[in-house]
């Protein structure tokens, strides 16, 4: 039996190894993205549960060699808050914010993960309602030993103040590898892109998103659907899940390397087709991931793994829920939670409506692309929401209260190709660029027709002999 | 090498503008790299001209030029201007793969073939980390947009300053087409923001520098012993338009190079390159215009405008010192 004494041992985290911890487990330009969430989770809260006009809201983003800035008007922090929860570092079991509002932060790390991870001194500056003030994160308190509260300061000068509610943060003294990337355009590049794709929906409703002064394009990610009733359409699935709302759906996108009428001679030129081919996940309207190809999204897991033949696919899964925590998402917010239920349901789906594709890109593997477009003409590429709006309303789709499903393999609406030839068989050689040059001129009087052309015809003059011979 | 590209440069003006700003880069570098011991890597053509100007103007002796065809190749041991050209007969590619550099380089990508063109600027970017510091890398690039293909007529629409043809919703314009052909091409190292308008004749070159740019850019990310210098930009178009782009390899700490290349009259970087659109001129009209300010007084007529619709005097005066002069020899 032991007994109690007045020594206490110390069990706080030092602040070095949170700092460390914290960062370490983000890249950067996920960081970047993680202050463009809370803009957004800002918006959401000044809507107050109504509709969010987007338009109205604008991020600016500057990234250079000596700083970083995101300036937003999208509420700014209220003082209770910024007092109590929002430099904490993790979020209070009392924190009641956002139970009604489907925001995606949960954790509470977002902001100061980010600013770690940039550079030693910041300056966070908001205005809320009329109420501006700012806090200052300094390289003094980050080398200090202890957990001191933060100061709160307020403007004395104009200059200091906001034209309108929302915030600005400034990081300076930039770590040196930081500072290398905020300056590299390639990096401002990567940044923009994952802006494009992964906001996209915010930005397709509007929102002003800048970065070092020129506006982000959103990246559309969309399928393929005929408006008639017995057309070609995606496959569509929506229901329910442990209170989170999954809408699929999968289907051709506007790419064309179906069919192969260009030469292979390119080598590995076609693996990098469309950043969009593959599987895009949204996590209330956020994208999560984009274009996955991989194992993650079920690619070599019961089906094929992912090639270039399946790169005109797009599939979109969509999970909407009030309870952020009930989200397939991890604190990065940039990848999945794939032991959760709901992804674990949804990925069955999913595997289902890939089936459906593959076996349609293996039929017409071979055939030209202009036999099967005239099938899609009347196609138009629609989002995830309109392309189950789309099918929904067709009258063969299997639909209950509780879910809505679309098997277009099952339906019978998608073309086949004419004169299916099961016994048919791929003939590939390689021969030099001269010599196929030399028997393009004799064939074709052109030295450049394509070496496919030029190797078909060949084996067409021969099997014609070969025929003569045998009859 | 494509049968068309061993034109002889005197039908290609704006390619012997091109390689002469190139060759006047080197001689810039030459005395603070110590450029006549470097290795000169490149593609020679049946001709080798290249290697004969750059082994004239520079004293390099190590030199390789490296051909995929075989009877080019032959044709090259054959024309060998100078003894100390290796001729190999391999691709670029498996060449470089193949060798350590033991002196900084000079290597010229001279792609011509357009389909390959993402592999190309990889091999490009990739290839500054492998070479020693101080080696100098240029690039030439395919920039014809119909090189992506060609839509079916009835895949897209027509659409000029508002007026559009009835089927513009449903189907994308040629250079909207081409902008998506584009984007599966380069996949991954697509510009974000690039535009339906960055598809045209007159623009699709920028684009494809754009690509370059990001692609080495990136790659430079990786190393922290090396900076890249963009030295030289060019867009022309003699028959094919094709784009260049030359950059040095410095130290991270180097600012001689830097500075050299800055003060050059010719500097240009692949958010700008100088766009080589030489009018044909008569030899009066060139002795004209070279020994007079004000040429239209003299000349009361005007110079056609070319396809990428540059003012053919502000060209000619820009570049009229390395304008070549082309004239027959009876031998």
């Amino acid at each position: 039996m032991t007994k109690p004494t007045n020594d206490q041992a110390q069990a706080s985290p030092t602040k070095r190894f949170f700092v460390s911890m914290l960062t370490r487990d983000i890249n950067l330009a996920d960081a970047i993205l993680d202050l463009l969430d809370n803009c957004l989770d800002g918006a959401l809260r000044l809507a107050d549960g109504g509709n969010v006009d987007y338009a109205q809201h604008f991020v600016k983003i500057e990234l250079a060699a000596d700083h970083f800035s995101i300036e937003d008007n999208c509420g700014g922090i209220p003082r209770e808050v910024a007092k109590n929860y929002a430099f904490k570092m993790g979020r209070e079991p009392d924190d009641e914010r956002d139970s009604e509002t489907e925001t995606i932060g949960m954790y509470g790390v977002g902001m100061k993960r980010a600013i770690f991870k940039m550079g030693r001194e910041a300056l966070v500056r908001t205005r809320y309602g009329d109420d501006t003030f700012e806090v200052p994160i300094t390289s003094a308190w980050l080398e200090a030993k202890g957990w001191d509260p933060l100061p709160i300061n307020e403007p004395t000068e104009a200059s200091e103040k906001l034209a309108e509610p929302g915030t600005v943060i400034r990081v300076d003294e930039l770590y040196e590898g930081v500072s290398r990337h905020f300056a590299n355009e390639a990096f401002e590049n990567e940044v923009r892109t994952a802006i494009a794709e992964h906001f996209t929906m915010f930005l397709q409703w509007g929102l002003k998103v800048d970065l070092n002064g020129k506006p982000v394009e959103p990246v559309l990610v969309e399928v393929l659907v005929s408006e008639r009733d017995d057309g070609p359409a995606p496959f569509v699935f929506q229901k329910t899940i442990d209170d989170v709302l999954v809408s699929i759906t999968v289907g051709l996108n506007t790419g064309r390397s179906l069919g192969n009428d260009d030469d292979d001679d390119s080598g590995f030129e076609r693996d990098r087709s469309s950043a969009t081919a593959g599987w895009t996940v949204l996590c209330n309207d956020r994208a999560v991931i984009v274009g996955d190809k991989s194992r993650l999204t079920g690619w070599g897991d019961g089906i094929p793994l992912y090639h270039p033949q399946f790169a005109i696919l797009t599939g979109i899964v969509e999970f909407r829920s009030k309870r952020a925590d009930k989200l397939p998402v991890t604190t990065t917010k940039r990848a999945l939670d794939t032991s959760s239920n709901v992804w674990l349901e949804s990925l069955v789906k999913m595997k289902e409506g890939m089936r459906v594709w593959i076996s349609y890109t293996n039929q017409w593997k071979n055939h030209p692309r202009a036999d099967q477009s005239n099938y899609w003409e009347d196609a138009k590429p629609l989002s995830l929401g309109k392309a189950i709006a789309s099918v929904a309303a067709r009258s063969t789709i299997k639909k209950s209260d509780s879910q809505i499903e679309f098997n277009p393999q099952k339906a019978k609406v998608l073309p086949e190709p004419p004169g299916k030839t099961p016994s048919s068989r791929k003939v590939v050689f390689s021969r030099p660029a001269e010599e196929i040059r030399l028997v393009s001129k004799m064939l074709f009087d052109i030295d450049d027709e394509k070496p496919g052309i030029v190797g078909e015809k060949c084996f067409e003059l021969t099997l014609a002999k070969a025929q003569k011979q045998d009859g | 090498m494509s049968a068309g590209s061993s034109l002889p440069y005197r039908l290609r003006p704006n390619k012997a503008v091109d390689r002469e700003l190139f060759l006047s880069l080197l001689m810039r570098l030459a005395p603070a790299l110590s450029l006549e011991k470097y290795h000169y890597v490149g593609l020679g053509g049946p001709f080798l001209e290249d290697f004969r100007l750059v082994h004239a103007r520079l004293g390099l002796e190590r030199m390789t030029c490296v051909e995929t065809e075989e009877e080019v190749h032959k044709r090259q041991l054959f024309n060998r201007p100078v003894a100390s050209i290796e001729c190999v007969h391999k691709t670029l590619e498996d060449y470089l793969d193949g060798i350590d550099f033991e002196v900084p380089a000079i290597v010229w990508f001279d792609y011509t073939e357009p389909r390959g063109i993402t592999t190309q600027i990889e091999r490009f970017a990739r290839t500054i980390g492998a070479v020693p510091l101080g080696s100098v890398l240029r690039v030439t690039l395919n920039a014809n947009p119909e090189s992506l293909g060609k839509p079916e007529a009835n895949e897209v629409s027509v659409e000029i300053d508002g007026a559009a043809s009835g089927d513009r919703k449903e189907k994308p314009t040629v250079q909207e087409w081409r902008l998506a052909r584009f984007k599966e091409r380069v996949g991954q190292l697509f510009p974000s923001g690039l535009s339906a308008e960055d598809m045209t004749q007159k623009r699709f070159g920028f684009s494809v520098l754009r690509v370059l740019k990001l692609a080495v850019e990136k790659e430079a990310l990786n190393f922290r012993d090396r900076q890249i210098v963009w030295a030289l930009a060019t867009y022309y178009k003699d028959g094919q338009a094709m784009v260049t782009a030359a950059l040095v390899v410095c130290a991270a700490d180097d600012a001689v190079v830097g500075d050299l290349v800055k003060g050059w009259e010719f500097n240009s970087t692949p958010d700008a390159p100088h766009r080589l659109d030489l009018p044909a001129l008569s030899t009066l009209e060139r002795l004209t215009m070279e020994s007079n300010d004000e040429v239209g007084a003299k000349m009361a007529f005007k110079l056609p405008k070319s396809d990428m619709g540059e003012d053919p005097i502000t060209v000619f005066k820009k570049f009229y010192r390395i304008y070549p002069h082309f004239s027959r020899v009876e031998l």
